[in-house]
Parts: structure tokens; sequence; C-alpha cells
């Protein structure tokens, strides 16, 4: 037994995705964390914990006090987690986990967003560059945007395994179809191989079309005990395994890729879950860029290492497939504001409540990647609850 | 135009790095109890924790290990008369990883595990980076 399969995910809702002006990083959690709560069938007064991260473009101290006084929530627990990536709504679940088991918090709200274009045009943000911690080693050297991190890497990836542009492409298309399936996805006009190798190189190997999209956009998910959700009687997702890993912090000190957190986290939570990859219906992975996904389909063990990029390029990553990926369209084209989209809509395929992107039946689905440049990995497994 | 970023030299854990860079000679941290030369330089050993540590001047050799062509000026015009410019993470002789510059990168031949030299440069705010050259085979 572990606090993990105390608890129940029952509630999930997005605001509208992408362009967003005048509305600020805090209301857009706000918004989604009312709808959230809605969803679950529970009200304002059944929150006694708020869990939240501010984001990067404005961050802040003490965010969780912060949207429990907007909302007007006095809870016993208001608690922020900074992982990097899925890691940092992950180990919010841990969070509320431990604190339902402790008696310390019955259902928690949990919150995610920011206005990561509009803050450009307020003035008032933050370029995560000063954020991202080599402000001496590797800021002076113009190593400032986390996407030319992941670039490092794609490189490196390319150099080992033959790895292709046309194979990280592959990875843009699909998630665009996946994003032309769902309404509420920031860019939903479908692509071609011939757009992706046409767009612009922001930092080689990468692509304009291999980069995540910047959104305005809040998302958030109500958790609380298994018996009160079973009492709440809506669908839920219930927890089956969890692992992470942490290797570094700043890409030059990062292992080698066959050495980072990836595979470890995802052996470690299939492992507490009893499962293999080849259970999972559906997968969801943290995709900063094109590349991230080839990394995440070798982490999970959906291919082996180094072959990523045929894998992306055999079609197995689209729905139809055994296993598709990021079918809500991912930071590539459903919207990028903190990642946390990823586990809402693994929720919603074991809610089946996923529409036109559903895959019949699902039962289980798994959520994984990384946070700063392949510094943090994370990898939940989720159940459909009974 | 906003300043580049600087590193932060009364940082005294990592001052006789700067100090070094501006003689134009490259320097690491090397610990006395268990030998492991290490990068970026901080107060302690990262592998056993001692805190008796030494500077050794390094060769400067090494390889590229792997590199971006950065294309965009991000966030604002800091870079913009920089770009496109080299980021690359070079793997010293000695072991430890540096991410820098490559200067006067021949693009169409670069490629990982080129053999590289240090070479220096003086910015004008006072800080001089350590940066690398691709060896001409």
């Amino acid at each position: 037994m572990s606090v993990l399969d105390g608890i129940a995910i029952v509630g999930v809702a997005e605001t509208a995705i992408g362009k967003l002006p005048g509305r600020s990083a805090i209301s857009l959690q706000a918004e989604a964390g009312v709808a959230a709560v809605a969803d679950a069938g529970l009200t304002k007064h059944d929150i006694d914990g708020v869990f939240s991260f501010s984001g990067y473009s404005q961050a802040m101290m003490l965010h969780a006090a912060r949207v429990a006084e907007h909302l007007g929530l006095r809870p016993e627990l208001a608690v922020v987690a900074d992982v990097g990536g899925p890691g940092t709504h992950h180990a919010a679940l841990l969070n509320v986990a431990a604190a339902i088991d402790a008696d310390m918090c019955t259902a928690a709200l949990c919150t995610y967003g920011e206005n990561g274009i509009s803050i450009r045009r307020s003035g008032r943000g933050r370029a995560p560059g000063t954020l991202t911690g080599g402000e001496d080693f590797e800021a002076p050297y113009g190593q400032i945007a986390m996407i030319s991190g992941y670039a490092l890497f794609a490189q490196r990836h390319m150099h080992l395994y033959g790895t292709t542009s046309e194979q990280f492409g592959a990875v843009a298309v699909t998630s665009r179809h996946h994003a032309s399936l769902n309404d509420n996805a920031h860019k939903r006009e479908p692509i071609t191989l011939d757009d992706h190798q046409a767009s612009p190189m922001i930092s080689s190997p990468l692509r304009r079309l291999d980069c995540s999209l910047i959104s305005d956009a809040g998302g958030a998910f109500v958790v609380t005990s298994i018996d009160r959700a079973r009492s709440l009687g809506t669908p839920y997702a219930r927890i089956l395994g969890y692992g992470s890993a942490a290797t570094h912090h700043i890409p030059s000190q990062a292992p080698d890729l066959h050495e980072l957190g990836g595979p470890s986290a995802a052996r470690r939570a299939f492992e507490r879950a009893g499962l293999t990859v080849a259970d999972a219906d559906a997968v969801y992975i943290h995709d900063a860029c094109t590349f991230s996904v080839v990394a995440g389909v070798e982490a999970l063990g959906l291919c082996g290492e180094g072959e990523g990029g045929p894998y992306a390029e055999s079609g197995a990553l689209a729905l139809g497939s055994a296993c598709p990926v990021n079918l809500h369209g991912g930071m590539l084209s459903h919207g990028h504001a903190g990642g946390v989209f990823h586990l809402l809509d693994a929720v919603r395929q074991l809610q089946g409540s996923a529409g036109r992107r559903q895959v019949d039946g699902a039962e289980v689905v798994v959520a994984h990647g990384n946070g700063g440049v392949f510094s943090t990995f994370s990898t939940m497994v989720l159940g459909r609850g009974q | 135009m906003t300043g580049k970023p600087r590193p932060d030299l009364t940082d005294t854990a990592a001052a006789p790095y700067w100090e070094a860079a501006a003689r134009h000679e490259l320097v690491l941290p090397r610990c006395d109890a268990c030998g492991l030369v290490f990068f970026p330089p901080r107060e302690l050993c990262p592998g056993c924790w001692s805190r008796e540590l030494s500077w050794r001047a390094v060769g400067g050799g090494g390889a590229v290990w792997t590199f971006t062509e950065v294309h965009v000026a991000f966030y604002d015009d800091t870079w913009a008369d920089d770009v496109p410019y080299v980021v690359a993470v070079i793997e010293l002789d000695e072991g430890p990883r540096l991410l820098v510059n490559l200067v006067e990168p021949d693009l169409a031949r670069l490629a990982i595990g080129d053999r590289v030299e240090a070479t220096f440069e003086d910015r004008s705010e006072g800080v001089t980076l350590p940066k690398f050259r691709v060896v001409k085979p």
C-alpha cells in the first residue's frame, strides 16, 4: 500500500488557450480552478488544500497562498511544488496524497498556468533565462533559452543514433493532427512535413515547428480520497505508480543521453504499478520540443534506445495506433502554460470524456516527461477509477 | 540594449577561475582528497564533499560533445548583434564539460567529436570568457 493508492483525480478543467490579452496568470489559474471544482461535483466549501505553481514567466513566492487568497479560501495547506515539467504536477499529487493520509486535507485544488504571451506585452514578465541556473557559467555564452538547451541534446541524438529532422517533423505533424481533433487547442490547422522542413531554424537542429508554443492558459485539477470519489459518482482517475529522477540542473552538467533520468523514472513507475508500457492505452509526453517525444518513447520503452526517430516516423504516435502519444495536441500544438494539460487529458481519457480523440475503453494512461533541460524526470501511471 | 549576462566575479568559490581567464589561462578545481577534477567551481567537491581543493592548470584541449547554432535573439535585443552564434558543450581532456561558444566556426564542417582548443575573449565589461575554436586537422 502507498498513500498514492488512496487518492483520486475527480475534476479537471482548462481555460481558453492562446492569446488572451489582459488576462493575468492568477486569473487564468483561478478560472480553471473554479471550473475544476465544478467538474468534480464539489463546491468552494469542500476545498481545504491548495497546491499550485506560478509558472516561470512571472515567478512568485508563496504562490499557493496567492491562489487561495484570490479564491477566498483559507485552507490548512497552501503548498508550491517546483520539480519542472510534469514533475511539478506529479509532486503536488504526492503532497496531496500524504496530506489526505494525515487527515490534513480532504479535497485539494491544484492550479497551474501562465500568461506567457501577454506578460511580455505588459512588461512585467521575467525572462526564464534569469531562472535557469546557468547565470555564471552558461548565460554569459548566450545559453539563455530552454530551446537551445534542448537543441544540444537533439543534435547529440542525431549524431549517436542517426536521427533525422524529418523524424522530428513526424512528431510535429502528428501533434497537430491530434490538436485538430481538440476544439480548445491553440493551433488546429493541419501541417505537413514540408511545412516543418520549411519552417525557420531557431536553434539547430530545431526549427520553429519543433518548438512548443507559448500560450496564455490555465489548467487545474481536483484531488480527493478514493472513498470520497466513489461517493461523488463521477468518473475519476487513480494513481497506479509513480517514479522520478533528478540528474543535473544546467545542460553542461547532464549525463549522456542514455543516462538521463527518463528511463529510470519510467522503470520505477511501472514497477510500482506492477505493469509494463504494453499495458498503456495512451501516453502523454511533456513536449517542450519534438525531440522530447523521441526521447520519451525510448524512455518509456515503447522502442529501444536510439530508436525513437524511426518509431515516430512509423506512425506509432497517432490516434488509432496501439499506444498513441499526446492526443490533446501536446505543447507543440495544444498549448504551453507549464505543461499541466498532459495530465488533464490523461485523466479525461480515463473518464471517457476526451471526445473525438478518445481511446475507446482506456484503462491505463501514462504521463511522463522532464523539467529543465532533461534535468528532472517524472512518470505517473494512471488508471481508470472503479 | 541591455548588458549581456556576466558572471559573479565576487563569488569566492569561482574567483580564481575568472582571474586565471583574465590571464588567458584555464584552471579547474581539483579535490585534494579524492582527486576529482570538476566544473563548475564550488566550495566543496561534488564527488566526496571534501572542502580541501586546489586549482589545477589544464591544457585547454578537448572535443565537441554537442553544439547548436542559435538563430534567434531570445526575449530582447541583447544578443541581436550576435546571431547566429554557436553554443557548444566541450568535453575537456581532463574530463569536465563546459558550455561555451565556438569562435569562427566552420558550420559546414563542424561535427561532434571535433578537436578544440581554448581561446579567450576579453569583454568590454571587464570579464574574460574562455571560449574554444576547432583545431584544424
